[in-house]
């Protein structure tokens, strides 16, 4: 083993603290150490090229660069060995700047010390580090849209065109969603199907989209780029290749009438029906809930296409990369029993509203009072049932409401200027582009807005509605009468999604939507690798996000599969077949469920892996390794740590990559000082850290130890510091039965733009270890 | 306010004790639109919860004592508040620094004499005996023993200190105020 360690200056921003030159005469005293070398600029061409340049005539086969945070420069130095002919896992970097000569600037003499100390941790690591190769998974490129509603069909559409084949996958007989049962729609009044038809005929005959109806994905296996997909599509009773769509043949001669859910119930319709004259595909379909197989339609029939003999059948095929675009459910507003819908006939909902002002409805185009079948003179809307209260559990704004009860208010005042509408509500959200115009022009259209959620709605002898509300801009309380109610309800997640988050493996929200990865800078990604969410799935839009959000899962999908390839991520935890002992506590710990257990083994989908070792830490027989995080290197770097106490007290520190290590650069980069009591060891994720660890640095003469990760909630892997935190209250516990103080265990959950934080909280750790006296300390004083 | 004395200071903290899930309040108008009594008082029930938990002011409001407890307010509360809950603490507090009607302490004079806030009188004797009833109910009214101890449980609780007028400390809640 022939070990390159360079030491950086950085100008003076390593020199002006750390003696260098001391450094390096104590380095090149290291065993295996071939060479050691300090350099004005590391980062810079010569420097790298000096490393080149070594690793040829000097026959190096290991690199430790000394210098600043891995962060910044580790790719830079990695593809300087990739040059170089090295492969570049048999680098590794030990940071002196961030947090070593920045944090230290008072001490140079402590600071070289530890500088020293870090070096040594590193190239403890370094000698067991293993050149991994990247292996390269080939990836299908098709990708499956699950929803064919305006989200998935604007994602399957910027998929399609840029060449991916896509599958669409819709629960319904025809595509369109909801937007496609909308009358007109906001800010512009545009018709709804007018705008939406055109782009689901474009789905229909795109060549790279197969669209497939009355189906639901009823199972997804395999890694991430590989995903095998089954689904099941229910009989349409209906040869799609031969049915012209005629349905007056067909129709005419059906004999059961039955209510047109796609009118909300309101109109009436056949068993053999057509479910929106601009269906797609356009093609009649039987509900096989109330046909009664008489063979009227199939006499009927000129093209042949009725067939009672279609079954139930299963599709098989592998995609690559799953956006999910479910969209949402109405609130029921029965659940609201104090408004009396589904009693009183003249309360209706927003969507039937949309029903009967639409050209297609069941009243073509007329809104009347269902129980008078006369136009309203007064109408009421009430907004926020089934959003905003806690009653019904759905304490969230469904965002769209204001706007769409605005929408019809207008809609009605153009077609019935007479007729005298008020709003009733809590706040009105208007917020986005054109929107607060919109308000405005509302209010100038004489739509009045009253301040006050109505609390009940009762019935008089004679029929007539009265709503009991208070203005509570005047605090007066009105029992009035009205003609027609029209509840504003709020969005719920799909019935069926505890189905889709089972067999995707997709987390929820406490308000029952899906979750997406983060819920301000991930807003596309779900916690899944290659399941993207659009729409409504993952909680209440308006159209033009849903769109916006259908192209952004389209962008996310085609990154992920643009090369044709993934690679395997060289962090990933790989198990040892040999010592697994099948006790399946891994694949509990894993979270993202990439574990599984195969013939009493344990095998990790390590394309899929996210790397961050809460179940390497699990495991009870050390039998899963983490390729570029191996327990052995870990241990090696806390003994190299522990090896000489240069100071006292002494504290191992494990900083998880993502949060804690960057407030301990970002502490470097604040100048912020702290002691230089700490070794740090890098480490994924809090979850990585074994207690075993732990215990094995107090053993070896290490006053205390630091664990610290991102703060609960917001781990990069979601849930794996919750994992930690439960390991680590367990091993304080013990800590504490076996006489040392717990105290000398400190978890801290920390952001990354915490670094004050992490200077303060590193300085109290300093502080109470010197209180307490050197590690074992409270177990003389018991002996005594 | 002239002075925090730990008498006020112990009334806004006990206020505030009492109404934390008021604070969530966003005034909708649900509870005071679905409220029989505000129908026919002055009782508006959304700005009593308004300054629940933010101002003394509520111990002066004759409306606090105009609620009937009938729970539709709280059953509907979109927030979740347990408007009627909070009423009674509320009331609870007002009670103990002496601050309630003379009513109120008359019914509790009546409580403290005859273990009954509305004892029975001769009509009610005369109606009970024409209904075939005994003249007398099986309460202390009719065990004179178990009203002795019905008062002694009562004193040794401090339940007198309702029927006393303590102005002394009505000042001190005027101060508060």
């Amino acid at each position: 083993m022939r070990i390159g360690v360079y030491i950086c200056h950085c100008g003076l921003n390593i020199a002006h603290t750390i003696n260098v030159e001391s450094l390096r005469d104590k380095v090149s005293e290291l065993k295996n150490v071939a060479l050691v070398k300090d350099i004005q600029f590391m980062c810079s061409d010569s420097g790298q090229d000096s490393i080149v340049q070594d690793i040829t005539d000097l026959d190096l086969n290991h690199i430790l660069v000394a210098a600043c945070s891995p962060h910044l420069h580790e790719q830079t130095f990695k593809r300087v060995l990739e040059k170089a002919g090295l492969n570049p896992f048999m680098l590794e970097m030990v940071n002196i700047r961030e947090q070593c000569s920045w944090v230290h600037m008072d001490d140079p003499q402590m600071a070289t010390q530890k500088a020293f100390d870090l070096i040594r941790m590193g190239i403890a690591r370094l000698k067991l580090l293993d050149p991994l190769q990247l292996k390269k998974i080939p990836v299908k490129k098709d990708v499956m849209v699950i929803g064919g509603g305006v989200a998935g069909i604007e994602a399957a559409l910027t998929l399609a065109n840029s060449g991916h084949h896509v599958i669409m996958v819709e629960k319904e007989p025809t595509i369109g969603g909801k937007m496609a049962l909308l009358n007109e729609v906001f800010p512009t009044n545009d018709c709804s199907i007018c705008v939406l038809a055109p782009k689901m005929t474009d789905v229909n005959q795109h060549p790279n989209i197969d669209l497939i109806t009355l189906a639901e994905v009823t199972e997804v296996s395999g890694p991430v780029g590989n995903f095998n997909v089954t689904v099941t599509r229910q009989p349409r009773y209906i040869d799609e290749d031969k049915c012209k769509g005629c349905v007056d043949e067909c129709g005419r001669v059906c004999p059961v009438e039955v209510p047109n859910r796609f009118d909300s119930g309101l109109g009436k319709t056949k068993a053999i029906n057509m479910p929106i004259p601009q269906a797609v595909p356009q093609v009649v379909y039987i509900d096989n809930e109330y046909c009664v197989g008489c063979g009227l339609c199939k006499l009927a029939c000129p093209a042949d296409a009725i067939d009672y003999h279609q079954k139930e059948e299963k599709i098989e095929f592998t995609v690559g990369a799953i956006i999910v675009s479910t969209g949402y459910s109405h609130f029921d507003a029965s659940r609201k029993p104090e408004y009396g819908y589904g009693i009183y006939p003249d309360v209706i909902t927003n969507m039937e509203l949309e029903r009967l002002l639409n050209a297609a409805g069941p009243t073509k185009g007329r809104v009347l009072s269902p129980s008078t079948l006369k136009v309203p003179e007064k109408v009421s809307f009430i907004q926020c049932v089934g959003s905003r209260d806690e009653q019904v559990g759905n304490p969230y704004c469904s965002r769209v409401c204001c706007m769409s009860s605005m929408k019809n208010a207008q809609l009605l005042k153009e077609r019935y200027p007479d007729v005298d509408i008020t709003i009733h509500y809590i706040d009105v959200r208007a917020s986005g582009e054109m929107y607060e115009e919109y308000y405005i022009r509302s209010q100038e259209m004489g739509i009045n807005f009253i301040r006050g959620k109505v609390g009940e709605i009762l019935q008089d002898s004679d029929g007539k509605l009265k709503l009991r509300y208070e203005d509570t801009l005047s605090s007066k309380l009105y029992e009035e009468p009205t003609d027609l109610v029209v509840l504003a309800t709020g969005m719920e997640n799909v019935k069926d999604a505890d189905k889709i988050s089972r067999v995707l493996n997709l987390t929820r929200r406490t308000d029952r939507f899906f979750s997406i990865a983060h819920p301000k800078m991930r807003p596309v990604d779900s916690h899944v690798k290659g399941i993207y969410i659009a729409g409504c799935a993952s909680g209440p839009k308006e159209i033009q996000v849903s769109i916006a959000q259908g192209s952004a899962a389209a962008a996310k999908a085609m990154q992920l599969l643009s090369k044709g390839e993934l690679e395997m991520d060289p962090l990933s935890a790989h198990v040892n077949p040999d010592k697994c002992i099948g006790c399946g506590i891994c694949a509990d710990t894993c979270k993202f469920n990439k574990i599984t257990m195969v013939g009493r083994k344990a095998v990790v989908d390590e394309l899929s892996c996210m790397g961050c070792g809460a179940c390497s830490a699990s495991c009870p027989a050390d039998a899963i390794w983490m390729r570029n995080s191996t327990d052995e290197q870990i241990i090696a770097q806390i003994h190299a740590a522990t090896e000489v106490k240069s100071e006292s007290p002494l504290i191992v520190a494990f900083l998880c990559n993502w949060c804690s290590y960057t407030c301990a650069d970002l502490a470097g980069t604040s100048r912020i000082q702290y002691p230089t009591n700490t070794r740090a060891i890098r480490v994924m994720c809090a979850g990585r850290v074994d207690p075993s660890f732990v215990l094995e640095a107090l053993e070896h003469g290490a006053d205390g130890v630091l664990v610290a990760g991102c703060r609960l909630g917001e781990c990069h892997y979601t849930f794996a510091n919750y994992n930690a935190k439960q390991r680590m209250d367990a091993l304080k516990e013990v800590l504490a039965d076996v006489g040392i103080d717990p105290g000398r265990l400190s978890v801290e959950w920390i952001s990354a733009s915490e670094g004050e934080r992490f200077a303060n909280s590193i300085e109290g750790f300093v502080d109470y270890l010197k209180k307490i006296g050197p590690i074992g300390s409270e177990l003389k004083e018991a002996e005594q | 306010m002239d002075e925090m004395t730990g008498e006020n200071i112990n009334i806004n903290e006990q206020l505030k004790e009492a109404s934390t899930n008021a604070l969530r309040c966003m005034q909708c108008g649900v509870c005071s639109s679905s409220c029989p009594s505000g129908r026919h008082t002055s009782l508006n029930i959304r700005k009593l919860v308004k300054i629940a938990g933010r101002s003394s002011d509520i111990l002066k409001s004759d409306e606090l004592w105009m609620c009937t407890t009938c729970y539709n307010c709280q059953e509907r509360c979109p927030r979740g508040i347990d408007i009627v809950d909070t009423i009674l603490k509320i009331r609870s507090i007002s009670a103990y620094h002496n601050i309630i009607l003379p009513e109120h302490r008359a019914v509790c004079q009546m409580l403290l004499k005859y273990g009954h806030a509305v004892p029975i009188n001769d009509d009610y004797k005369i109606k009970r005996t024409e209904m075939g009833l005994e003249e007398l109910p099986e309460t202390v009214h009719k065990y004179t023993d178990s009203l002795n101890e019905v008062k002694e449980l009562l004193t040794s609780c401090g339940f007198e200190r309702f029927t006393e007028d303590n102005t002394d400390e009505n000042k001190t809640m005027e101060n508060t105020a």
